[in-house]
């Protein structure tokens, strides 16, 4: 599956994620610049792979620009709305409608189906009715290789099925970005291939935004743009739109 | 169904066996509150009915000897020298005067049911050699019937041959056991002041209040004036008002009008009602401890699935659920562990107390009865639901705040499953 790469990213559209000069500290005692006056634009039909050594804060930047943590100073425009300016629901609705998530770890609930994790998500969000919301889980599901694992919970399912799941409730809701944190960071090398096609093919087939964190440099190659971090710092900011064939690797 | 609901609902399914425990608390709390309260209220209620319809709602008499209003009051002013060197009971007769007048004008006033003139007094019965004392009371029987049924009460005898006999007694059901006295016995009536009558048993009654049953023989009131030595004399009044309630303020207008005393039940028997009173608080405070406690069961219960869940509770916050949500999803299942609890409770109770009710057990302390004295009042089934849901609510909100709180970035920021 994780053969030769045959996909051809778009070209990138609207500016749909921007952060400016943004800075978050960590720490309550000894307080530690975790991400350092960063300011980033990514463009609609874009695959950003977020790279850098341990401690660089590429895992706090994410969580900033998914508008799951605050900035100390600096701010994230979704979309073109300032997360500023909302408050906690306000977040809260602009995750639910604008960004899907997918983690190292699954984070299925073990009291929910497949199915319905996937639906729980677009059933908070209330745009599409009961019909139109399972319809589309299922297709989800199908499209990620999971026909017939409905109805299972996910202690059912091997490891590589759960990620695809949680793949599926992100993509499900039809988020404007994904973000993704060290998605294949527990999967063998088999499913963690199968995890970078499926997001090659989001991003190419259906014009998906994806920003994933990940030290696995050759996965990171395979993105249409690298941002590398240092310290909190952006140190290289590459396009490799035409595949892996152009990747740099940093200084 | 809202999203929120059908969380709540998987996530109590989920822990059935955890939340059937908190359900359980709650049961047990409801059970306690209704089966408590109901055989309190069995035997209050009992007792307060037959007090109400053995005794006057309202009873007038001449009781205290006060000092009548001086004619030199109204026209001297400042303190008067004048003082009553001696006045002893004896000065004064315990008698209502103008009876006849009196009872016209209560019976034309508003909530009096009936009015009956009575005379009380102390009486020694004898039977052989059995001697008892006794409280004597002269009635006019037709009137009486109105205001004090007896009728139903009687075991034995009948109410006609009473009114018709001059020399009729009726006697309380422990009295005729006492004196082995049956319907048809001649007995001899004695008091301290007039001469011994020879009364025959007309009928024997059972108030199944026992101090009423032990001690009562009533008469006609012409033979108890006889007996007594107060002839033409009446000593009391005895209300029935159409409602109980208001006998109060019946006996505060009526000592107005007719500077006469006038007591009304509620002041006969305080001395039981303030008992049952602190019944109903002691009771009250056993049965809500118990429910608080069936609180505690959820309270520590989905304290302990929240700490467990945070985790969960971080990713639906990610995907979009709102701090209102998470609260919403723990409230809920508190509110549906209440309701079940006190379904489950209500029902438990009302079977309980149709297992007590339906026991067999002879009891005659203050009161006789032959089975297990219980009330089976739906209004307590409201009390007990809402105050079961009251602390469903309290507890769960601990809890379901706590659950609000998470944040989703503390939570999943090195979480590695």
């Amino acid at each position: 599956m994780s053969g030769q790469n045959q996909w051809k990213f778009p070209p990138p559209g609207a500016v749909v994620l921007e952060a400016q000069g943004l800075v978050r500290d960590l720490g309550t005692e000894v307080k530690t610049r975790a991400v350092n006056e960063v300011a980033l634009t990514i463009r609609e039909g874009e695959f950003v792979s977020l790279t850098g050594p341990s401690g660089s804060g590429k895992s706090t930047l994410l969580y900033l620009l998914g508008v799951l943590d605050r900035p100390t100073s600096g701010t994230v425009l979704v979309d073109g709305v300032d997360i500023e300016a909302l408050d906690d629901n306000g977040r809260a609705r602009l995750r639910n409608e604008k960004l899907g998530f997918i983690f190292q770890f699954h984070f299925l609930l073990p009291e929910f189906s497949v199915l319905e994790n996937v639906t729980l998500p677009m059933k908070r969000r209330g745009t599409w009715d009961e019909e139109e919301i399972e319809g589309r889980a299922l297709e989800t599901l199908k499209t990620l290789g999971l026909e017939g694992l409905e109805r299972r919970r996910y202690y059912q399912l091997s490891g590589g099925q759960q990620q695809r799941v949680a793949i599926a409730r992100a993509v499900a809701n039809e988020p404007r970005i994904m973000l993704a944190d060290e998605p294949t960071g527990n999967l063998d090398t088999a499913n963690a291939g199968i995890v970078m096609e499926i997001f090659e093919q989001l991003v190419c087939e259906r014009g998906n935004t994806i920003v994933m964190v990940t030290h696995e440099p050759s996965f990171a190659a395979r993105a249409s743009r690298q941002i590398q971090l240092r310290d909190g710092k952006v140190v290289a900011d590459l396009d490799q739109r035409g595949g892996r064939q152009d990747f740099n690797p940093p200084p | 169904m809202p999203v929120v609901v059908f969380i709540a609902f998987r996530l109590l399914w989920h822990r059935r066996l955890l939340n059937g425990v908190a359900v359980a608390g709650v049961l047990l709390g409801v059970v306690a509150l209704i089966g408590i309260r109901g055989i309190m209220r069995g035997f209050q209620d009992k007792f307060l009915l037959n007090i109400l319809k053995a005794n006057a709602h309202v009873a007038i008499f001449s009781k205290e000897l006060r000092p009548t209003p001086r004619l030199l009051d109204a026209y001297v002013e400042g303190p008067y020298t004048a003082e009553i060197a001696k006045q002893t009971p004896s000065d004064r007769e315990l008698r209502i005067k103008r009876p006849t007048e009196i009872l016209r004008t209560l019976e034309s006033m508003d909530g009096v049911a009936a009015a009956s003139p009575i005379l009380v007094g102390s009486a020694i019965v004898a039977f052989g050699q059995k001697e008892i004392s006794v409280s004597l009371r002269g009635i006019e029987p037709e009137k009486q019937e109105e205001v004090t049924p007896l009728a139903g009460y009687l075991t034995s005898g009948d109410m006609r041959s009473f009114a018709a006999s001059p020399d009729g007694a009726l006697l309380g059901s422990g009295v005729a056991k006492d004196l082995g006295a049956k319907v048809g016995d001649l007995i001899v009536c004695s008091t301290p002041a007039g001469a011994p009558l020879t009364l025959k048993v007309s009928g024997v009654f059972e108030t199944e209040v026992t101090p009423i049953d032990h001690s009562r023989v009533y008469t006609t009131l012409r033979t108890a004036q006889t007996l007594l030595g107060k002839p033409d004399i009446v000593g009391e009044i005895n209300v029935k008002m159409t409602d109980p309630e208001l006998a109060h303020t019946l006996a505060e207008r009526v000592e107005k009008i007719f500077h006469y005393d006038a007591e009304s039940w509620k002041e006969t028997y305080s001395n039981f009602l303030a008992l049952f009173r602190q019944q109903d608080v002691i009771l009250g405070f056993i049965t809500g401890t118990i429910l608080i406690v069936g609180g505690f069961a959820i309270l520590v219960i989905q304290i302990m699935i929240v700490l467990q869940k945070s985790r969960d509770i971080a990713i639906l916050r990610s995907t979009g659920f709102q701090r209102r949500d998470i609260l919403l999803v723990f409230l809920l299942q508190g509110i549906v562990i209440a309701l079940i609890g006190s379904a489950a409770g209500c029902v438990s109770g009302h079977f309980l107390l149709d297992f007590l009710g339906s026991l067999k057990i002879k009891q005659e302390t203050l009161i006789k009865s032959d089975h297990f004295l219980v009330v089976d009042d739906p209004k307590m089934y409201g009390y007990a639901t809402a105050f079961a849901l009251v602390t469903g609510v309290i507890a769960s909100l601990l809890p379901a705040v706590r659950a609000s709180q998470v944040e989703p970035v503390d939570v999943l920021r090195g979480q590695v499953g």
